[in-house]
């Protein structure tokens, strides 16, 4: 018969320090790979109202956010263990999954989606007229807001309704009638420019 | 650079944004691996969504939320850090943690070739060997102990090794089927039975009725010849429903979630079926579970 560790043993293995201050996404996300219960409590108070609103701006049903965003972070208590610092920024990690979880949630109830695709576009750019409360949103807004100014019409048209709306490269071909091919291209070079309007960079 | 390549190369801002197929996610991942500079790419384009991301407003979920995920992560076993080798991953896949000490075999009635297993057996009721042409009839027989959800089966070792060993399609459902068995594990009200099926191996049910939802898990289930699979059934006072077809794994654990829904008080069987698997059940089972 075999035997499994027990999670007491792993737990106590990887002790916590409830006292480090301030600690940076990337330190919880080391400590919760670790087990860390604590590390993974100060994570989601850092980090699921913005997921949380994520989820919400592309699935609008409040009960169905609240169980994708749980999903989410049951993810990434499962997975921590498997993040690396080096394929890029804790922040995109988190965030990337939320937006993956939800558009495959949508993607799941399709119905009303089709529907959605048929009348065309709908307001699909981020909450600007919503005044944010704090500086760092506003400023994140402007500089999204700014760089999306950049764009051409087709490639913004096109990276917001896929990453605001959630939607398929062939939903975004439908409702911009446009081939796909030439959505996918649109996205890319909508992207790199928008990457270099906010000088993203690894 | 093939112009197949070329293509998948084009697709790295559609990656990024998740307007991709499963299908079409799962090549470009693939194709990733290969190339450093779409690696490169795919990552900073990555972070740009994620930039976007940042620009919607945050909502505050309900304190509720986190008060159930703390109690989740509480139950809920994590990835191991890496997959280094095929042998790493089956070691860690094999890690299960049977819980009861009461377990009680199958009573298989016909029993002549079962010599071992019945000797290794607690005693079966005169209910149980009354009504044996239909047994899916009367899920109350065969029972298991009822072992508390406690420990866990190490269901990252499992689900790393699956997807390590799969084609790209059945990726996606293993890995489907990966997190249901993680919502089963971690939801509050999940209960497991841990039973031994004929030829030692260890099998345990695990569910929960808040979910409608179970998982089979076999330690060392026998390889079946080709024209023949192992199917599930959910059995209530109705008869067996079929609950999906299994197929044992070459490195130790197999498990399955159950397709359908599980109602409250259902039983679990599993039989070896012919090839294709069938509507009612043609076989007695090897393992029966009851919930109730």
């Amino acid at each position: 018969m075999l035997v499994g560790m027990s999670r007491e043993a792993d737990v106590s293995a990887h002790p916590e320090e409830p006292g480090a201050p301030a600690s940076t996404p990337q330190d919880l996300l080391e400590r919760v790979a670790a087990g860390g219960q604590a590390a993974f409590s100060e994570l989601y108070d850092q980090f699921a109202p913005r997921v949380f609103g994520l989820v919400k701006r592309l699935l609008r049903d409040h009960s169905q956010s609240e169980e994708v965003t749980q999903e989410v972070f049951l993810e990434i208590w499962q997975t921590a263990t498997r993040f690396d610092a080096e394929k890029g920024a804790a922040v995109s990690w988190i965030l990337t999954m939320a937006h993956r979880r939800s558009v495959d949630r949508v993607r799941s109830s399709q119905s009303s989606r089709d529907r959605d695709v048929r009348i065309g576009i709908r307001d699909h750019h981020p909450d600007y007229d919503h005044v944010s409360e704090t500086i760092e949103i506003r400023l994140e807004h402007e500089r999204v807001e700014k760089a999306m100014c950049r764009l051409t019409e087709l490639q913004r048209q096109a990276v917001s309704l896929a990453y605001y709306g959630g939607y398929s490269h062939s939903e975004v071909a439908t409702m911009l009638s446009l081939p796909i091919g030439t959505v996918k291209t649109r996205l890319r070079d909508g992207m790199i420019r928008l990457r270099d309007e906010m000088g993203v960079a690894s | 650079m093939t112009s197949r390549n070329d293509d998948l190369a084009a697709q790295s801002g559609a990656y990024a944004l998740n307007t991709l197929t499963e299908e079409e996610r799962a090549a470009f991942e693939a194709y990733l691996a290969e190339s450093d500079e779409i690696r490169t790419e795919t990552t900073e384009l990555s972070d740009t969504a994620a930039v976007l991301g940042m620009a919607i407003d945050p909502v505050t979920p309900p304190p509720a939320l986190k008060a159930n995920l703390m109690a989740m992560i509480a139950h809920t076993p994590q990835l191991p850090r890496e997959v280094e080798t095929v042998d790493d991953a089956a070691t860690t896949s094999a890690t299960v943690t049977p819980l009861a000490d009461a377990a009680i075999l199958w009573t298989e009635p016909s029993a002549e070739s079962h010599t071992a297993q019945q000797s290794a057996q607690t005693s079966a009721s005169p209910a149980e060997t009354k009504a044996q042409a239909r047994w899916f009839a009367r899920p109350a027989t065969a029972l298991a102990a009822v072992a508390a959800a406690v420990a866990l089966i190490v269901a990252g070792g499992v689900v790393a090794d699956s997807i390590g060993r799969t084609s790209l399609q059945e990726t996606s459902f293993v890995a489907q089927q990966a997190d249901q068995l993680a919502s089963i594990n971690a939801a509050s009200d999940s209960q497991r039975l841990v039973s031994t099926v004929a030829g030692g191996a260890t099998a345990t049910f695990m569910w929960s009725g808040q979910l409608g939802a179970s998982v089979v898990i076999v330690d060392g289930l026998e390889q079946l010849p080709a024209h023949q699979v192992y199917e599930l059934w959910y059995i209530d006072s109705a008869g067996a429903r079929p609950a999906g077809l299994m197929y044992a794994s070459e490195n130790g654990t197999t498990w399955r979630v159950l397709e359908g829904e599980m109602a409250p008080g259902d039983g679990v069987g599993v039989t070896i079926e012919p090839e294709g698997g069938s509507d009612t059940p043609t076989t007695e089972p090897i393992v029966v579970f009851e919930s109730a």
